[in-house]
């Protein structure tokens, strides 16, 4: 009994979007990272290897973010205090990429300035050579001011300014193509909603070659289900040759699995759920690993072994098996 | 191949009688096509067409259940790759592996902590599904001994791990009266493991490396006459697995290749790893295993398991609900403004993102209007002043702030009469219709 | 070889004397030149084919020909905008009225014609006849009613009657007043239930003259306008076409704040009551146009989706908005207007036509009649641009039929600035690309009060096309005009400065107007996607495209495609069929073999729930952007220069 295997070939191919720029082209980082280019599902080599690895982000913040659970603040402990050390210990954790998360106000309690948001995209650009993401606090008028003004002080580096909202794009666009650098567009749960944002920011004449889509997801137990689906449909459509749906996508499980109850804290809660750290490295390692199967190019982490896990995962789905 | 409705519109008699309970024949055919009714509901069909709607109706992927007293775990009948197309219909269970090398008080203490595990997710209560036995030690006796201790402590279907067809048996005479999983057959084994799976009424795992070997065993057993098959492609890295077991579900869905239309079990144990085994697991649980066998029990890694696997064989066509409940946008205190929305994702998304990127404090009261938006929940009924009420009660809405008043929203500005009756000490305001509007109105007018 | 210093001579029917311009000057540079003033409402980019000329003599080359037939080319039609001179040239401007009956995509409803061959004592289940009865004598003792019955059996050859108390108090009157003479009505035979029992509706001392007209009413009850034709049964023409909104819209725009408003208090009386207004006060108009008295309407045909046919009739409506969504009735046998409440005659015969499901009412069957859709051999699209957005698909062999909730915006309602298609409505507007200056045209040529739904649809596409709104439906506030600006909804355009306008206000369309139509398109284009995906067939399939809608006389098609309202399919595809409902209600009115495959249409209609699972939900959401968010779906209009 022989089985033909049934090989899809798909008229689409995802595109690839480049993070970083080296000195030779107008940055100063060591290496760039460069994602997208698939021209099939997830992982099946069979019908062709994909040319580009899912890559693992790893987010730090501008100033320690008190809120964040306690089993964060402890493994990465007097890092999360400075940008620059924290992306340097981010690198050594295995990070691909790093995410500078802007907070919206500094510690003082007043509202961040463009000075304050620039000095520690600066220092964690002299910390480390990997190519970067920067989020704004995720407020439009905070967004937009303090993004702009990263964006030039970051001419040619090639970051991705994020995050770009259907109500609130045309500003970062605006800084991203006037300084040479790349955004990531965030809708919410929905396949249309997502290729709305696309064709809207690309009409501003950024090219999709500089654009990341970000389709949101829940973590897991909290809709990771939708995002899951999303992510398929999205990337089956980019495959069926859908021009706006052929950007790499970007998924933070870090934030959704960090944010969930079972993640964040260790007390009161019920005894069935185990182990508090093992369960939170879990959720988030599952998130992740579950949405890069979906199609997920950049998740963006937050625990250092959350990370390795995540990095092993790829490289058993990169590792092109003999046998089939 | 499934027919569309007007395909099968056309061979039923088109007379609109009504008997089969729907309004004309082409309701009835497109309830048939979405498989929503069985096709005797009409008494009318002649043979000829019976005959050809019949074969479309057959799974591609063969349902496979094991039972115990009391317990059934099924598997298969799955009808589409993608989990948006139609449901994954058969959670593939899960089962925690034991090897008659360790001892029968080891043994019963690892059942025990697993059979026992429970744990609550929205509202349903998940646990394990059942226990694999390997009679690693390979002698019969210490492969009955394992079992008699698993069947002291737990009920749950049994997967039997052997390819001696002698220990197999040993194992089998045990559990008479249930249908266990035998894993398994091979190149080797297959004509005695297939005799003991049809005298004892029990599924054959097949077990090969290649997918031709696979089918090969399939097709011999099926020809031998067992029915209950599952494909072991022992594949113990994702990206093997992955392909393996996406290349077996479009055989079964696209080539109707009955061959490898068969569940898929998955041995995640075998991971090179332990911090490795929750991953595979996990992956088994979205791409396509029917049942997955994982070497070491903790509430820590079960219950992120048992959730993903609610979530992933969650109806696709359910529209996506948050949960109902007292969301705090941006640190709200006892002075700021509460807001009311229904419980669909893009609707409460809208809301909550217009106004967390305004800045502005609120209290967002998400009430469970079944997944549906504002004006369509108003209409169904799903979205009125007693539910609104009911939210604001229920969430103690009244100990958050000083000054109760809520902000319905514009589309519903219809019921905020009856509100004022159901909550008679709260002010009630009209906010705006769109989300967009929400920061301004909140800024001028609370 | 042209020689390119040439000049030329070009000459203008309208200008004082001919004008010398170089070989390439544009015709419309030529006629400024010359005096004349052609008009370019879409800002000379070819968009909108209203700056046509007619060269009589000569040649131009012409750059462009979008919106020219072949035929209109073969006639010398020339767009000015996109059109040289290249040698002498004799050329008329026609006046703009001929160049916009010309254009091939803008549809008008054709006029209603009575079928041919009517003939009223066949198709007409109400007959008039004139009796002349035997006075009573002592010999004959008969009863007035046994007197009329024979009377009727030997003149008429109408067997028996039925007659109501109030009929038998004032037989005897009628009959000695006319001295045994009278005229009466009745309704001989019910159209579905051919021997039963005749009903007498009215009877009149005398014979009435031979022509006098019999009326009869067709009335359509729309969520947000009611229609009403007032037919002379006699000849099957409708003599007067009245229209206007319902009253009930001040109680709720849509079916369900009516149904939620009529189950309240004293709700479902004052909404029957508002709509008896709407329909009573309708009656007095159309009657005073043709000298009647509304009390002399002895039949009534009412087409209205179920909603609006229980309000009407005081049936509870509440399980038509909950689920499973049934209604209480489908298919009423026929009424009095005395049960009804109708200010015609009390003993008319008030006949609702039947409806298929809670949301696909007697206004879809109707319009299936009206549209001929029931009989036709290719796969037909009918699509009703209503409050609720009812869809029809099929053949001859089978309908599958949807609603998809679009709400009132086409209508002109819900929308600030928007009004029903009467006069002093924009009907049409070009948007200049360049100075983002508007040009409309309005009903009845007056100053304009507002925009009616073909206004507003035009003004969607042609503030798309200009990048006034993006394909979101945003309005672009940075645009250097001083027509875009921030109004107390938000970001706006005005379409008409308050100078222009009869009322002496701006008239604009708002960011929120913009999304209430883009949110009406989207529900509609999904439904009619999802219901072709149903039952498993593309849209290609699909040979003819029907537009019904009480929207306005005419659709301009390109426009409704460029929003992404209808598919992007060829234009001759399309057929704009007005109020279908009316008409559908016309015809079951005057012709009892139309009514009875009203009936036909009803039971085999198959309706298709759209909420029972989220394809519509995504359909919508994609549509949900202008015109699409898959652009392919709609190759004519990413051409569109
Ligand atoms: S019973 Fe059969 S013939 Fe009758 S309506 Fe149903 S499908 Fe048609
Ligand atoms: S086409 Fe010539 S002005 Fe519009």
């Amino acid at each position: 009994m022989s089985a033909e295997i049934p090989k899809d070939s798909w008229s689409g191919t995802v595109r690839t979007v480049t993070l970083g720029a080296t000195p030779a082209e107008g940055g100063t980082r060591s290496h760039v990272v460069t994602v997208g280019g698939q021209k099939t599902l997830p992982f099946m080599h069979f019908e062709q290897v994909a040319p580009n690895r899912p890559v693992v982000a790893v987010e730090i913040k501008d100033r320690c973010p008190e809120d964040w659970s306690p089993l964060l603040l402890e493994v990465w402990g007097d890092a999360a205090i400075s940008p620059a050390a924290w992306a340097k210990q981010a690198e050594a954790a295995g990070a691909h990429v790093l995410v500078l998360a802007l907070s919206l106000t500094g510690d003082d309690g007043k509202p961040t300035t463009p000075q304050a948001a620039v000095a520690a995209t600066k220092a964690v650009l002299e910390a480390s050579g990997l190519p970067l993401l920067v989020f704004g606090p995720g407020q439009a008028e905070a967004d937009n001011e303090l993004l702009v003004a990263v964006a030039e002080a970051t001419k040619g580096e090639r970051i991705a300014l994020g995050i770009c909202e259907d109500k609130n794009y045309r500003t970062i666009v605006a800084a991203a193509l006037a300084n040479g650098h790349c955004v990531t567009a965030r809708s919410p749960m929905d396949v249309n909603l997502a290729k709305q944002l696309n064709i809207l920011i690309h009409d501003m004449g950024l090219p999709l070659d500089r654009i990341l889509m970000d389709p949101t997801t829940g973590a897991l137990g909290y809709g990771i289900e939708y995002g899951y689906s999303v992510m398929e449909r999205l990337r089956l459509a980019a495959l069926q040759g859908d021009a706006m749906t052929q950007l790499p996508m970007i998924v933070t499980p870090g934030f959704e699995a960090w944010k969930t109850k079972e993640s964040k804290v260790g007390r009161d809660v019920p005894e069935a759920w185990g182990d508090w750290r093992e369960r939170a490295i879990t959720w988030e390692t599952l998130t992740a690993v579950t949405l890069i199967e979906s199609g997920a190019d950049i998740v963006v982490l937050r625990h250092p072994e959350s990370v390795r896990r995540v990095r092993q995962a790829i490289d058993d789905l990169m590792t092109v098996p003999e046998t089939v | 191949m499934a027919l569309s409705g007007i395909q099968i519109y056309k061979l039923l008699p088109q007379t609109n009688c009504k008997d089969c309970g729907f309004p004309t024949c082409l309701a009835f055919a497109m309830k048939l096509a979405a498989k929503q009714v069985e096709l005797a509901a009409c008494p009318h069909v002649g043979d000829d067409a019976k005959a050809q709607l019949s074969e479309a109706s057959e799974p591609p992927v063969r349902l496979v259940s094991l039972k115990s007293n009391g317990y059934e775990v099924k598997a298969g009948n799955e009808v589409v790759l993608f989990r948006h197309e139609k449901t994954f219909y058969n959670k593939p269970g899960l089962f925690i592996r034991l090897r008659d090398t360790e001892s029968p008080d080891e043994i019963k203490t690892r059942v025990a902590a697993a059979d026992g595990y429970k744990v609550i997710y929205v509202g349903r209560e998940l646990a394990l599904d059942g226990f694999a036995v390997e009679a690693a030690s390979r002698t019969p006796a210490a492969f009955s001994a394992a079992i008699n201790a698993v069947r002291q402590i737990s009920h749950r279907p049994l997967i039997l791990i052997s390819r001696d067809p002698a220990i197999m048996a040993a194992g089998l005479r045990l559990v008479d009266g249930e249908r266990p999983l035998m894993v398994g057959a091979d190149a080797a084994n297959w004509q005695a493991m297939g005799d003991l799976a049809k005298q004892h009424g029990a599924a054959l795992a097949v077990t090969a490396d290649t997918l031709d070997g696979l089918a090969d065993l399939t097709v011999k057993l099926k020809d031998l006459g067992v029915q209950d098959l599952v494909l072991d492609p022992t594949a113990q890295r994702l990206g093997a697995s992955l392909a393996l077991n996406t290349q077996i579900r479009r055989l079964a869905l696209r080539k109707n290749f009955r061959p490898l239309g068969y569940p898929v079990i998955a041995f995640p144990g075998d991971a090179d790893e332990p911090a490795q085994e929750s991953i595979l697991a996990a992956h088994a649980i979205a791409k396509y295993a029917g049942f997955i066998v994982l070497d070491h029990f903790a509430p820590e890694t079960a219950y992120p398991l048992l959730v993903l696997r609610e979530n992933i064989f969650t109806d696709p066509q359910k529209p996506i609900q948050v949960q109902p409940g007292v969301y705090e946008i941006n640190n709200p205190n006892a002075d700021s403004p509460v807001l009311v929305t229904t419980n669909f994702s893009i609707t409460y998304f809208s809301v909550a993102n217009e106004v967390e990127s305004s800045g502005l404090p609120a209290w967002l009261v998400v009430t469970d209007a079944e997944g549906m938006s504002v004006l369509t929940a108003w209409a169904a009924g799903k979205f009125d002043a007693e539910r609104i009420a009911k939210a604001i009660k229920t969430f103690n809405v009244a100990d958050k702030v000083s000054v109760k008043r809520v902000v319905l929203p514009g589309h519903v500005a219809v019921l905020s009469g009856e509100l004022e009756n159901e909550l008679p000490d709260w002010e009630i305001r009209v906010g705006p219709r769109e989300a967009v509007d929400l920061p301004a109105f909140i800024k001028q007018s609370l | 070889m042209v020689n390119h210093m040439a000049e030329h001579t070009v000459t203008f029917d309208t200008a004082p004397q001919p004008i010398h311009v170089p070989t390439g000057t544009l015709l419309v540079e030529a006629a400024r030149l010359a005096g004349v003033d052609i008009h370019q409402p879409c800002g000379g980019q070819g968009r909108c084919g209203r700056c046509a000329v007619v060269v009589r003599e000569g040649t131009v080359r012409r750059r462009s020909t979008l919106r020219l037939s072949g035929e209109d080319v073969a006639n010398g039609y020339a767009l000015a905008c996109q059109s040289v001179v290249e040698g002498n040239a004799f050329i008329t401007v026609p006046p703009q009225e001929a160049i916009e009956r010309r254009l091939t995509t803008d549809l008008t409803a054709a006029a209603v014609a009575v079928p041919a061959g009517y003939n009223p004592t066949q198709a007409q289940t109400v007959q008039r006849v004139r009796l002349s009865l035997p006075p009573p004598s002592m010999d004959d003792q008969r009863d007035d009613w046994s007197r009329l019955q024979t009377t009727l059996r030997q003149q008429a050859g109408i067997e028996l009657i039925r007659a109501s108390l109030a009929q038998f108090q004032q037989i005897g009157r009628a009959l000695r007043e006319g001295n045994w003479r009278v005229t009466a009505v009745l309704d001989a035979d019910a159209w579905d239930c051919p021997g039963c029992p005749a009903r007498l509706i009215d009877l009149q001392a005398g014979h009435c003259p031979e022509d006098t007209p019999l009326w009869g009413v067709a009335v359509d009850i729309g969520t947000t306008t009611v229609t009403l034709w007032l037919v002379d049964l006699l000849t099957g023409q409708a003599r007067a076409q009245v229209a206007e909104y319902n009253r009930q819209i001040t109680r709720g725009e849509d079916v369900i704040s009516r149904i939620i408003y009529a189950g309240k208090n004293n709700g479902a009386v004052e909404l029957r009551d508002l709509v008896l207004e709407t329909i009573n006060g309708l009656l007095e108009t159309a009657c005073k146009r043709v000298q009647a008295q509304p009390a002399d309407v002895v039949k009534a045909t009412i087409s209205g989706n179920s909603t609006m046919i229980h309000l009407l009739l005081k049936v509870p409506a509440e399980s038509i908005r909950l689920s499973p969504f049934v209604t209480a009735v489908n298919d009423i046998p026929t009424l009095t207007a005395r049960e009804v409440g109708l200010n015609i005659h009390p003993e008319a015969t008030i006949d609702c036509l039947p409806g298929v499901a809670s949301y696909v009412g007697a206004d879809i069957t109707a319009g299936v009649l009206a549209s001929g859709l029931e009989d036709s051999d290719g796969i037909t699209l009918f699509i009703d641009v209503g409050t609720n957005g009812e869809i029809v698909l099929g053949s001859r062999d089978w309908l599958v039929t949807c609603a998809c909730s679009a709400g009132p915006a086409f209508e002109g309602s819900g929308v600030v600035n928007g009004m029903r298609a009467t006069k002093g409505a924009i009907e049409e507007v070009w948007v200049n690309g360049a100075t983002f200056e508007p040009t409309y045209r309005v009903v009845g040529g007056g100053k304009p009060r507002g925009l009616c739904g073909s206004g507003l649809i035009a003004l969607l596409a042609e503030m798309s096309l200009t990048g006034v709104v993006d394909k979101g439906g945003n309005i672009n506030t940075v645009l250097p005009t001083p027509r875009v600006r921030l109004g107390e909804h938000g970001p706006e355009y005005v379409v008409a400065w308050a100078d222009e306008t009869a009322h002496g206000h701006d008239i604009t369309i708002t960011r929120v107007d913009v999304d209430n139509l883009v949110r009406a398109k989207a529900a509609i284009y999904a439904g009619f996607t999802v219901l072709a995906e149903r039952v498993g067939l593309p849209l290609e399939t699909v040979e003819r495209v029907l537009v019904g809608g009480s929207f306005g006389k005419y659709i301009n098609v390109e426009k409704a495609v460029e929003i992404g309202l209808l598919p992007d399919k060829p234009w001759d595809c399309f057929h704009f069929l007005g109020n279908t409902s009316v008409r559908g209600a016309y015809l079951a009115l005057i012709d009892r073999e139309a009514r009875a495959r009203v009936k036909a249409i009803a039971a085999r209609m198959t309706y298709i729930e759209l909420s029972a699972d989220n394809t519509f939900y995504e359909a919508f959401t994609s549509a949900l952007f202008l015109p699409h968010t898959d652009l392919s779906r709609f190759p004519s209009v990413q051409a569109v220069p």
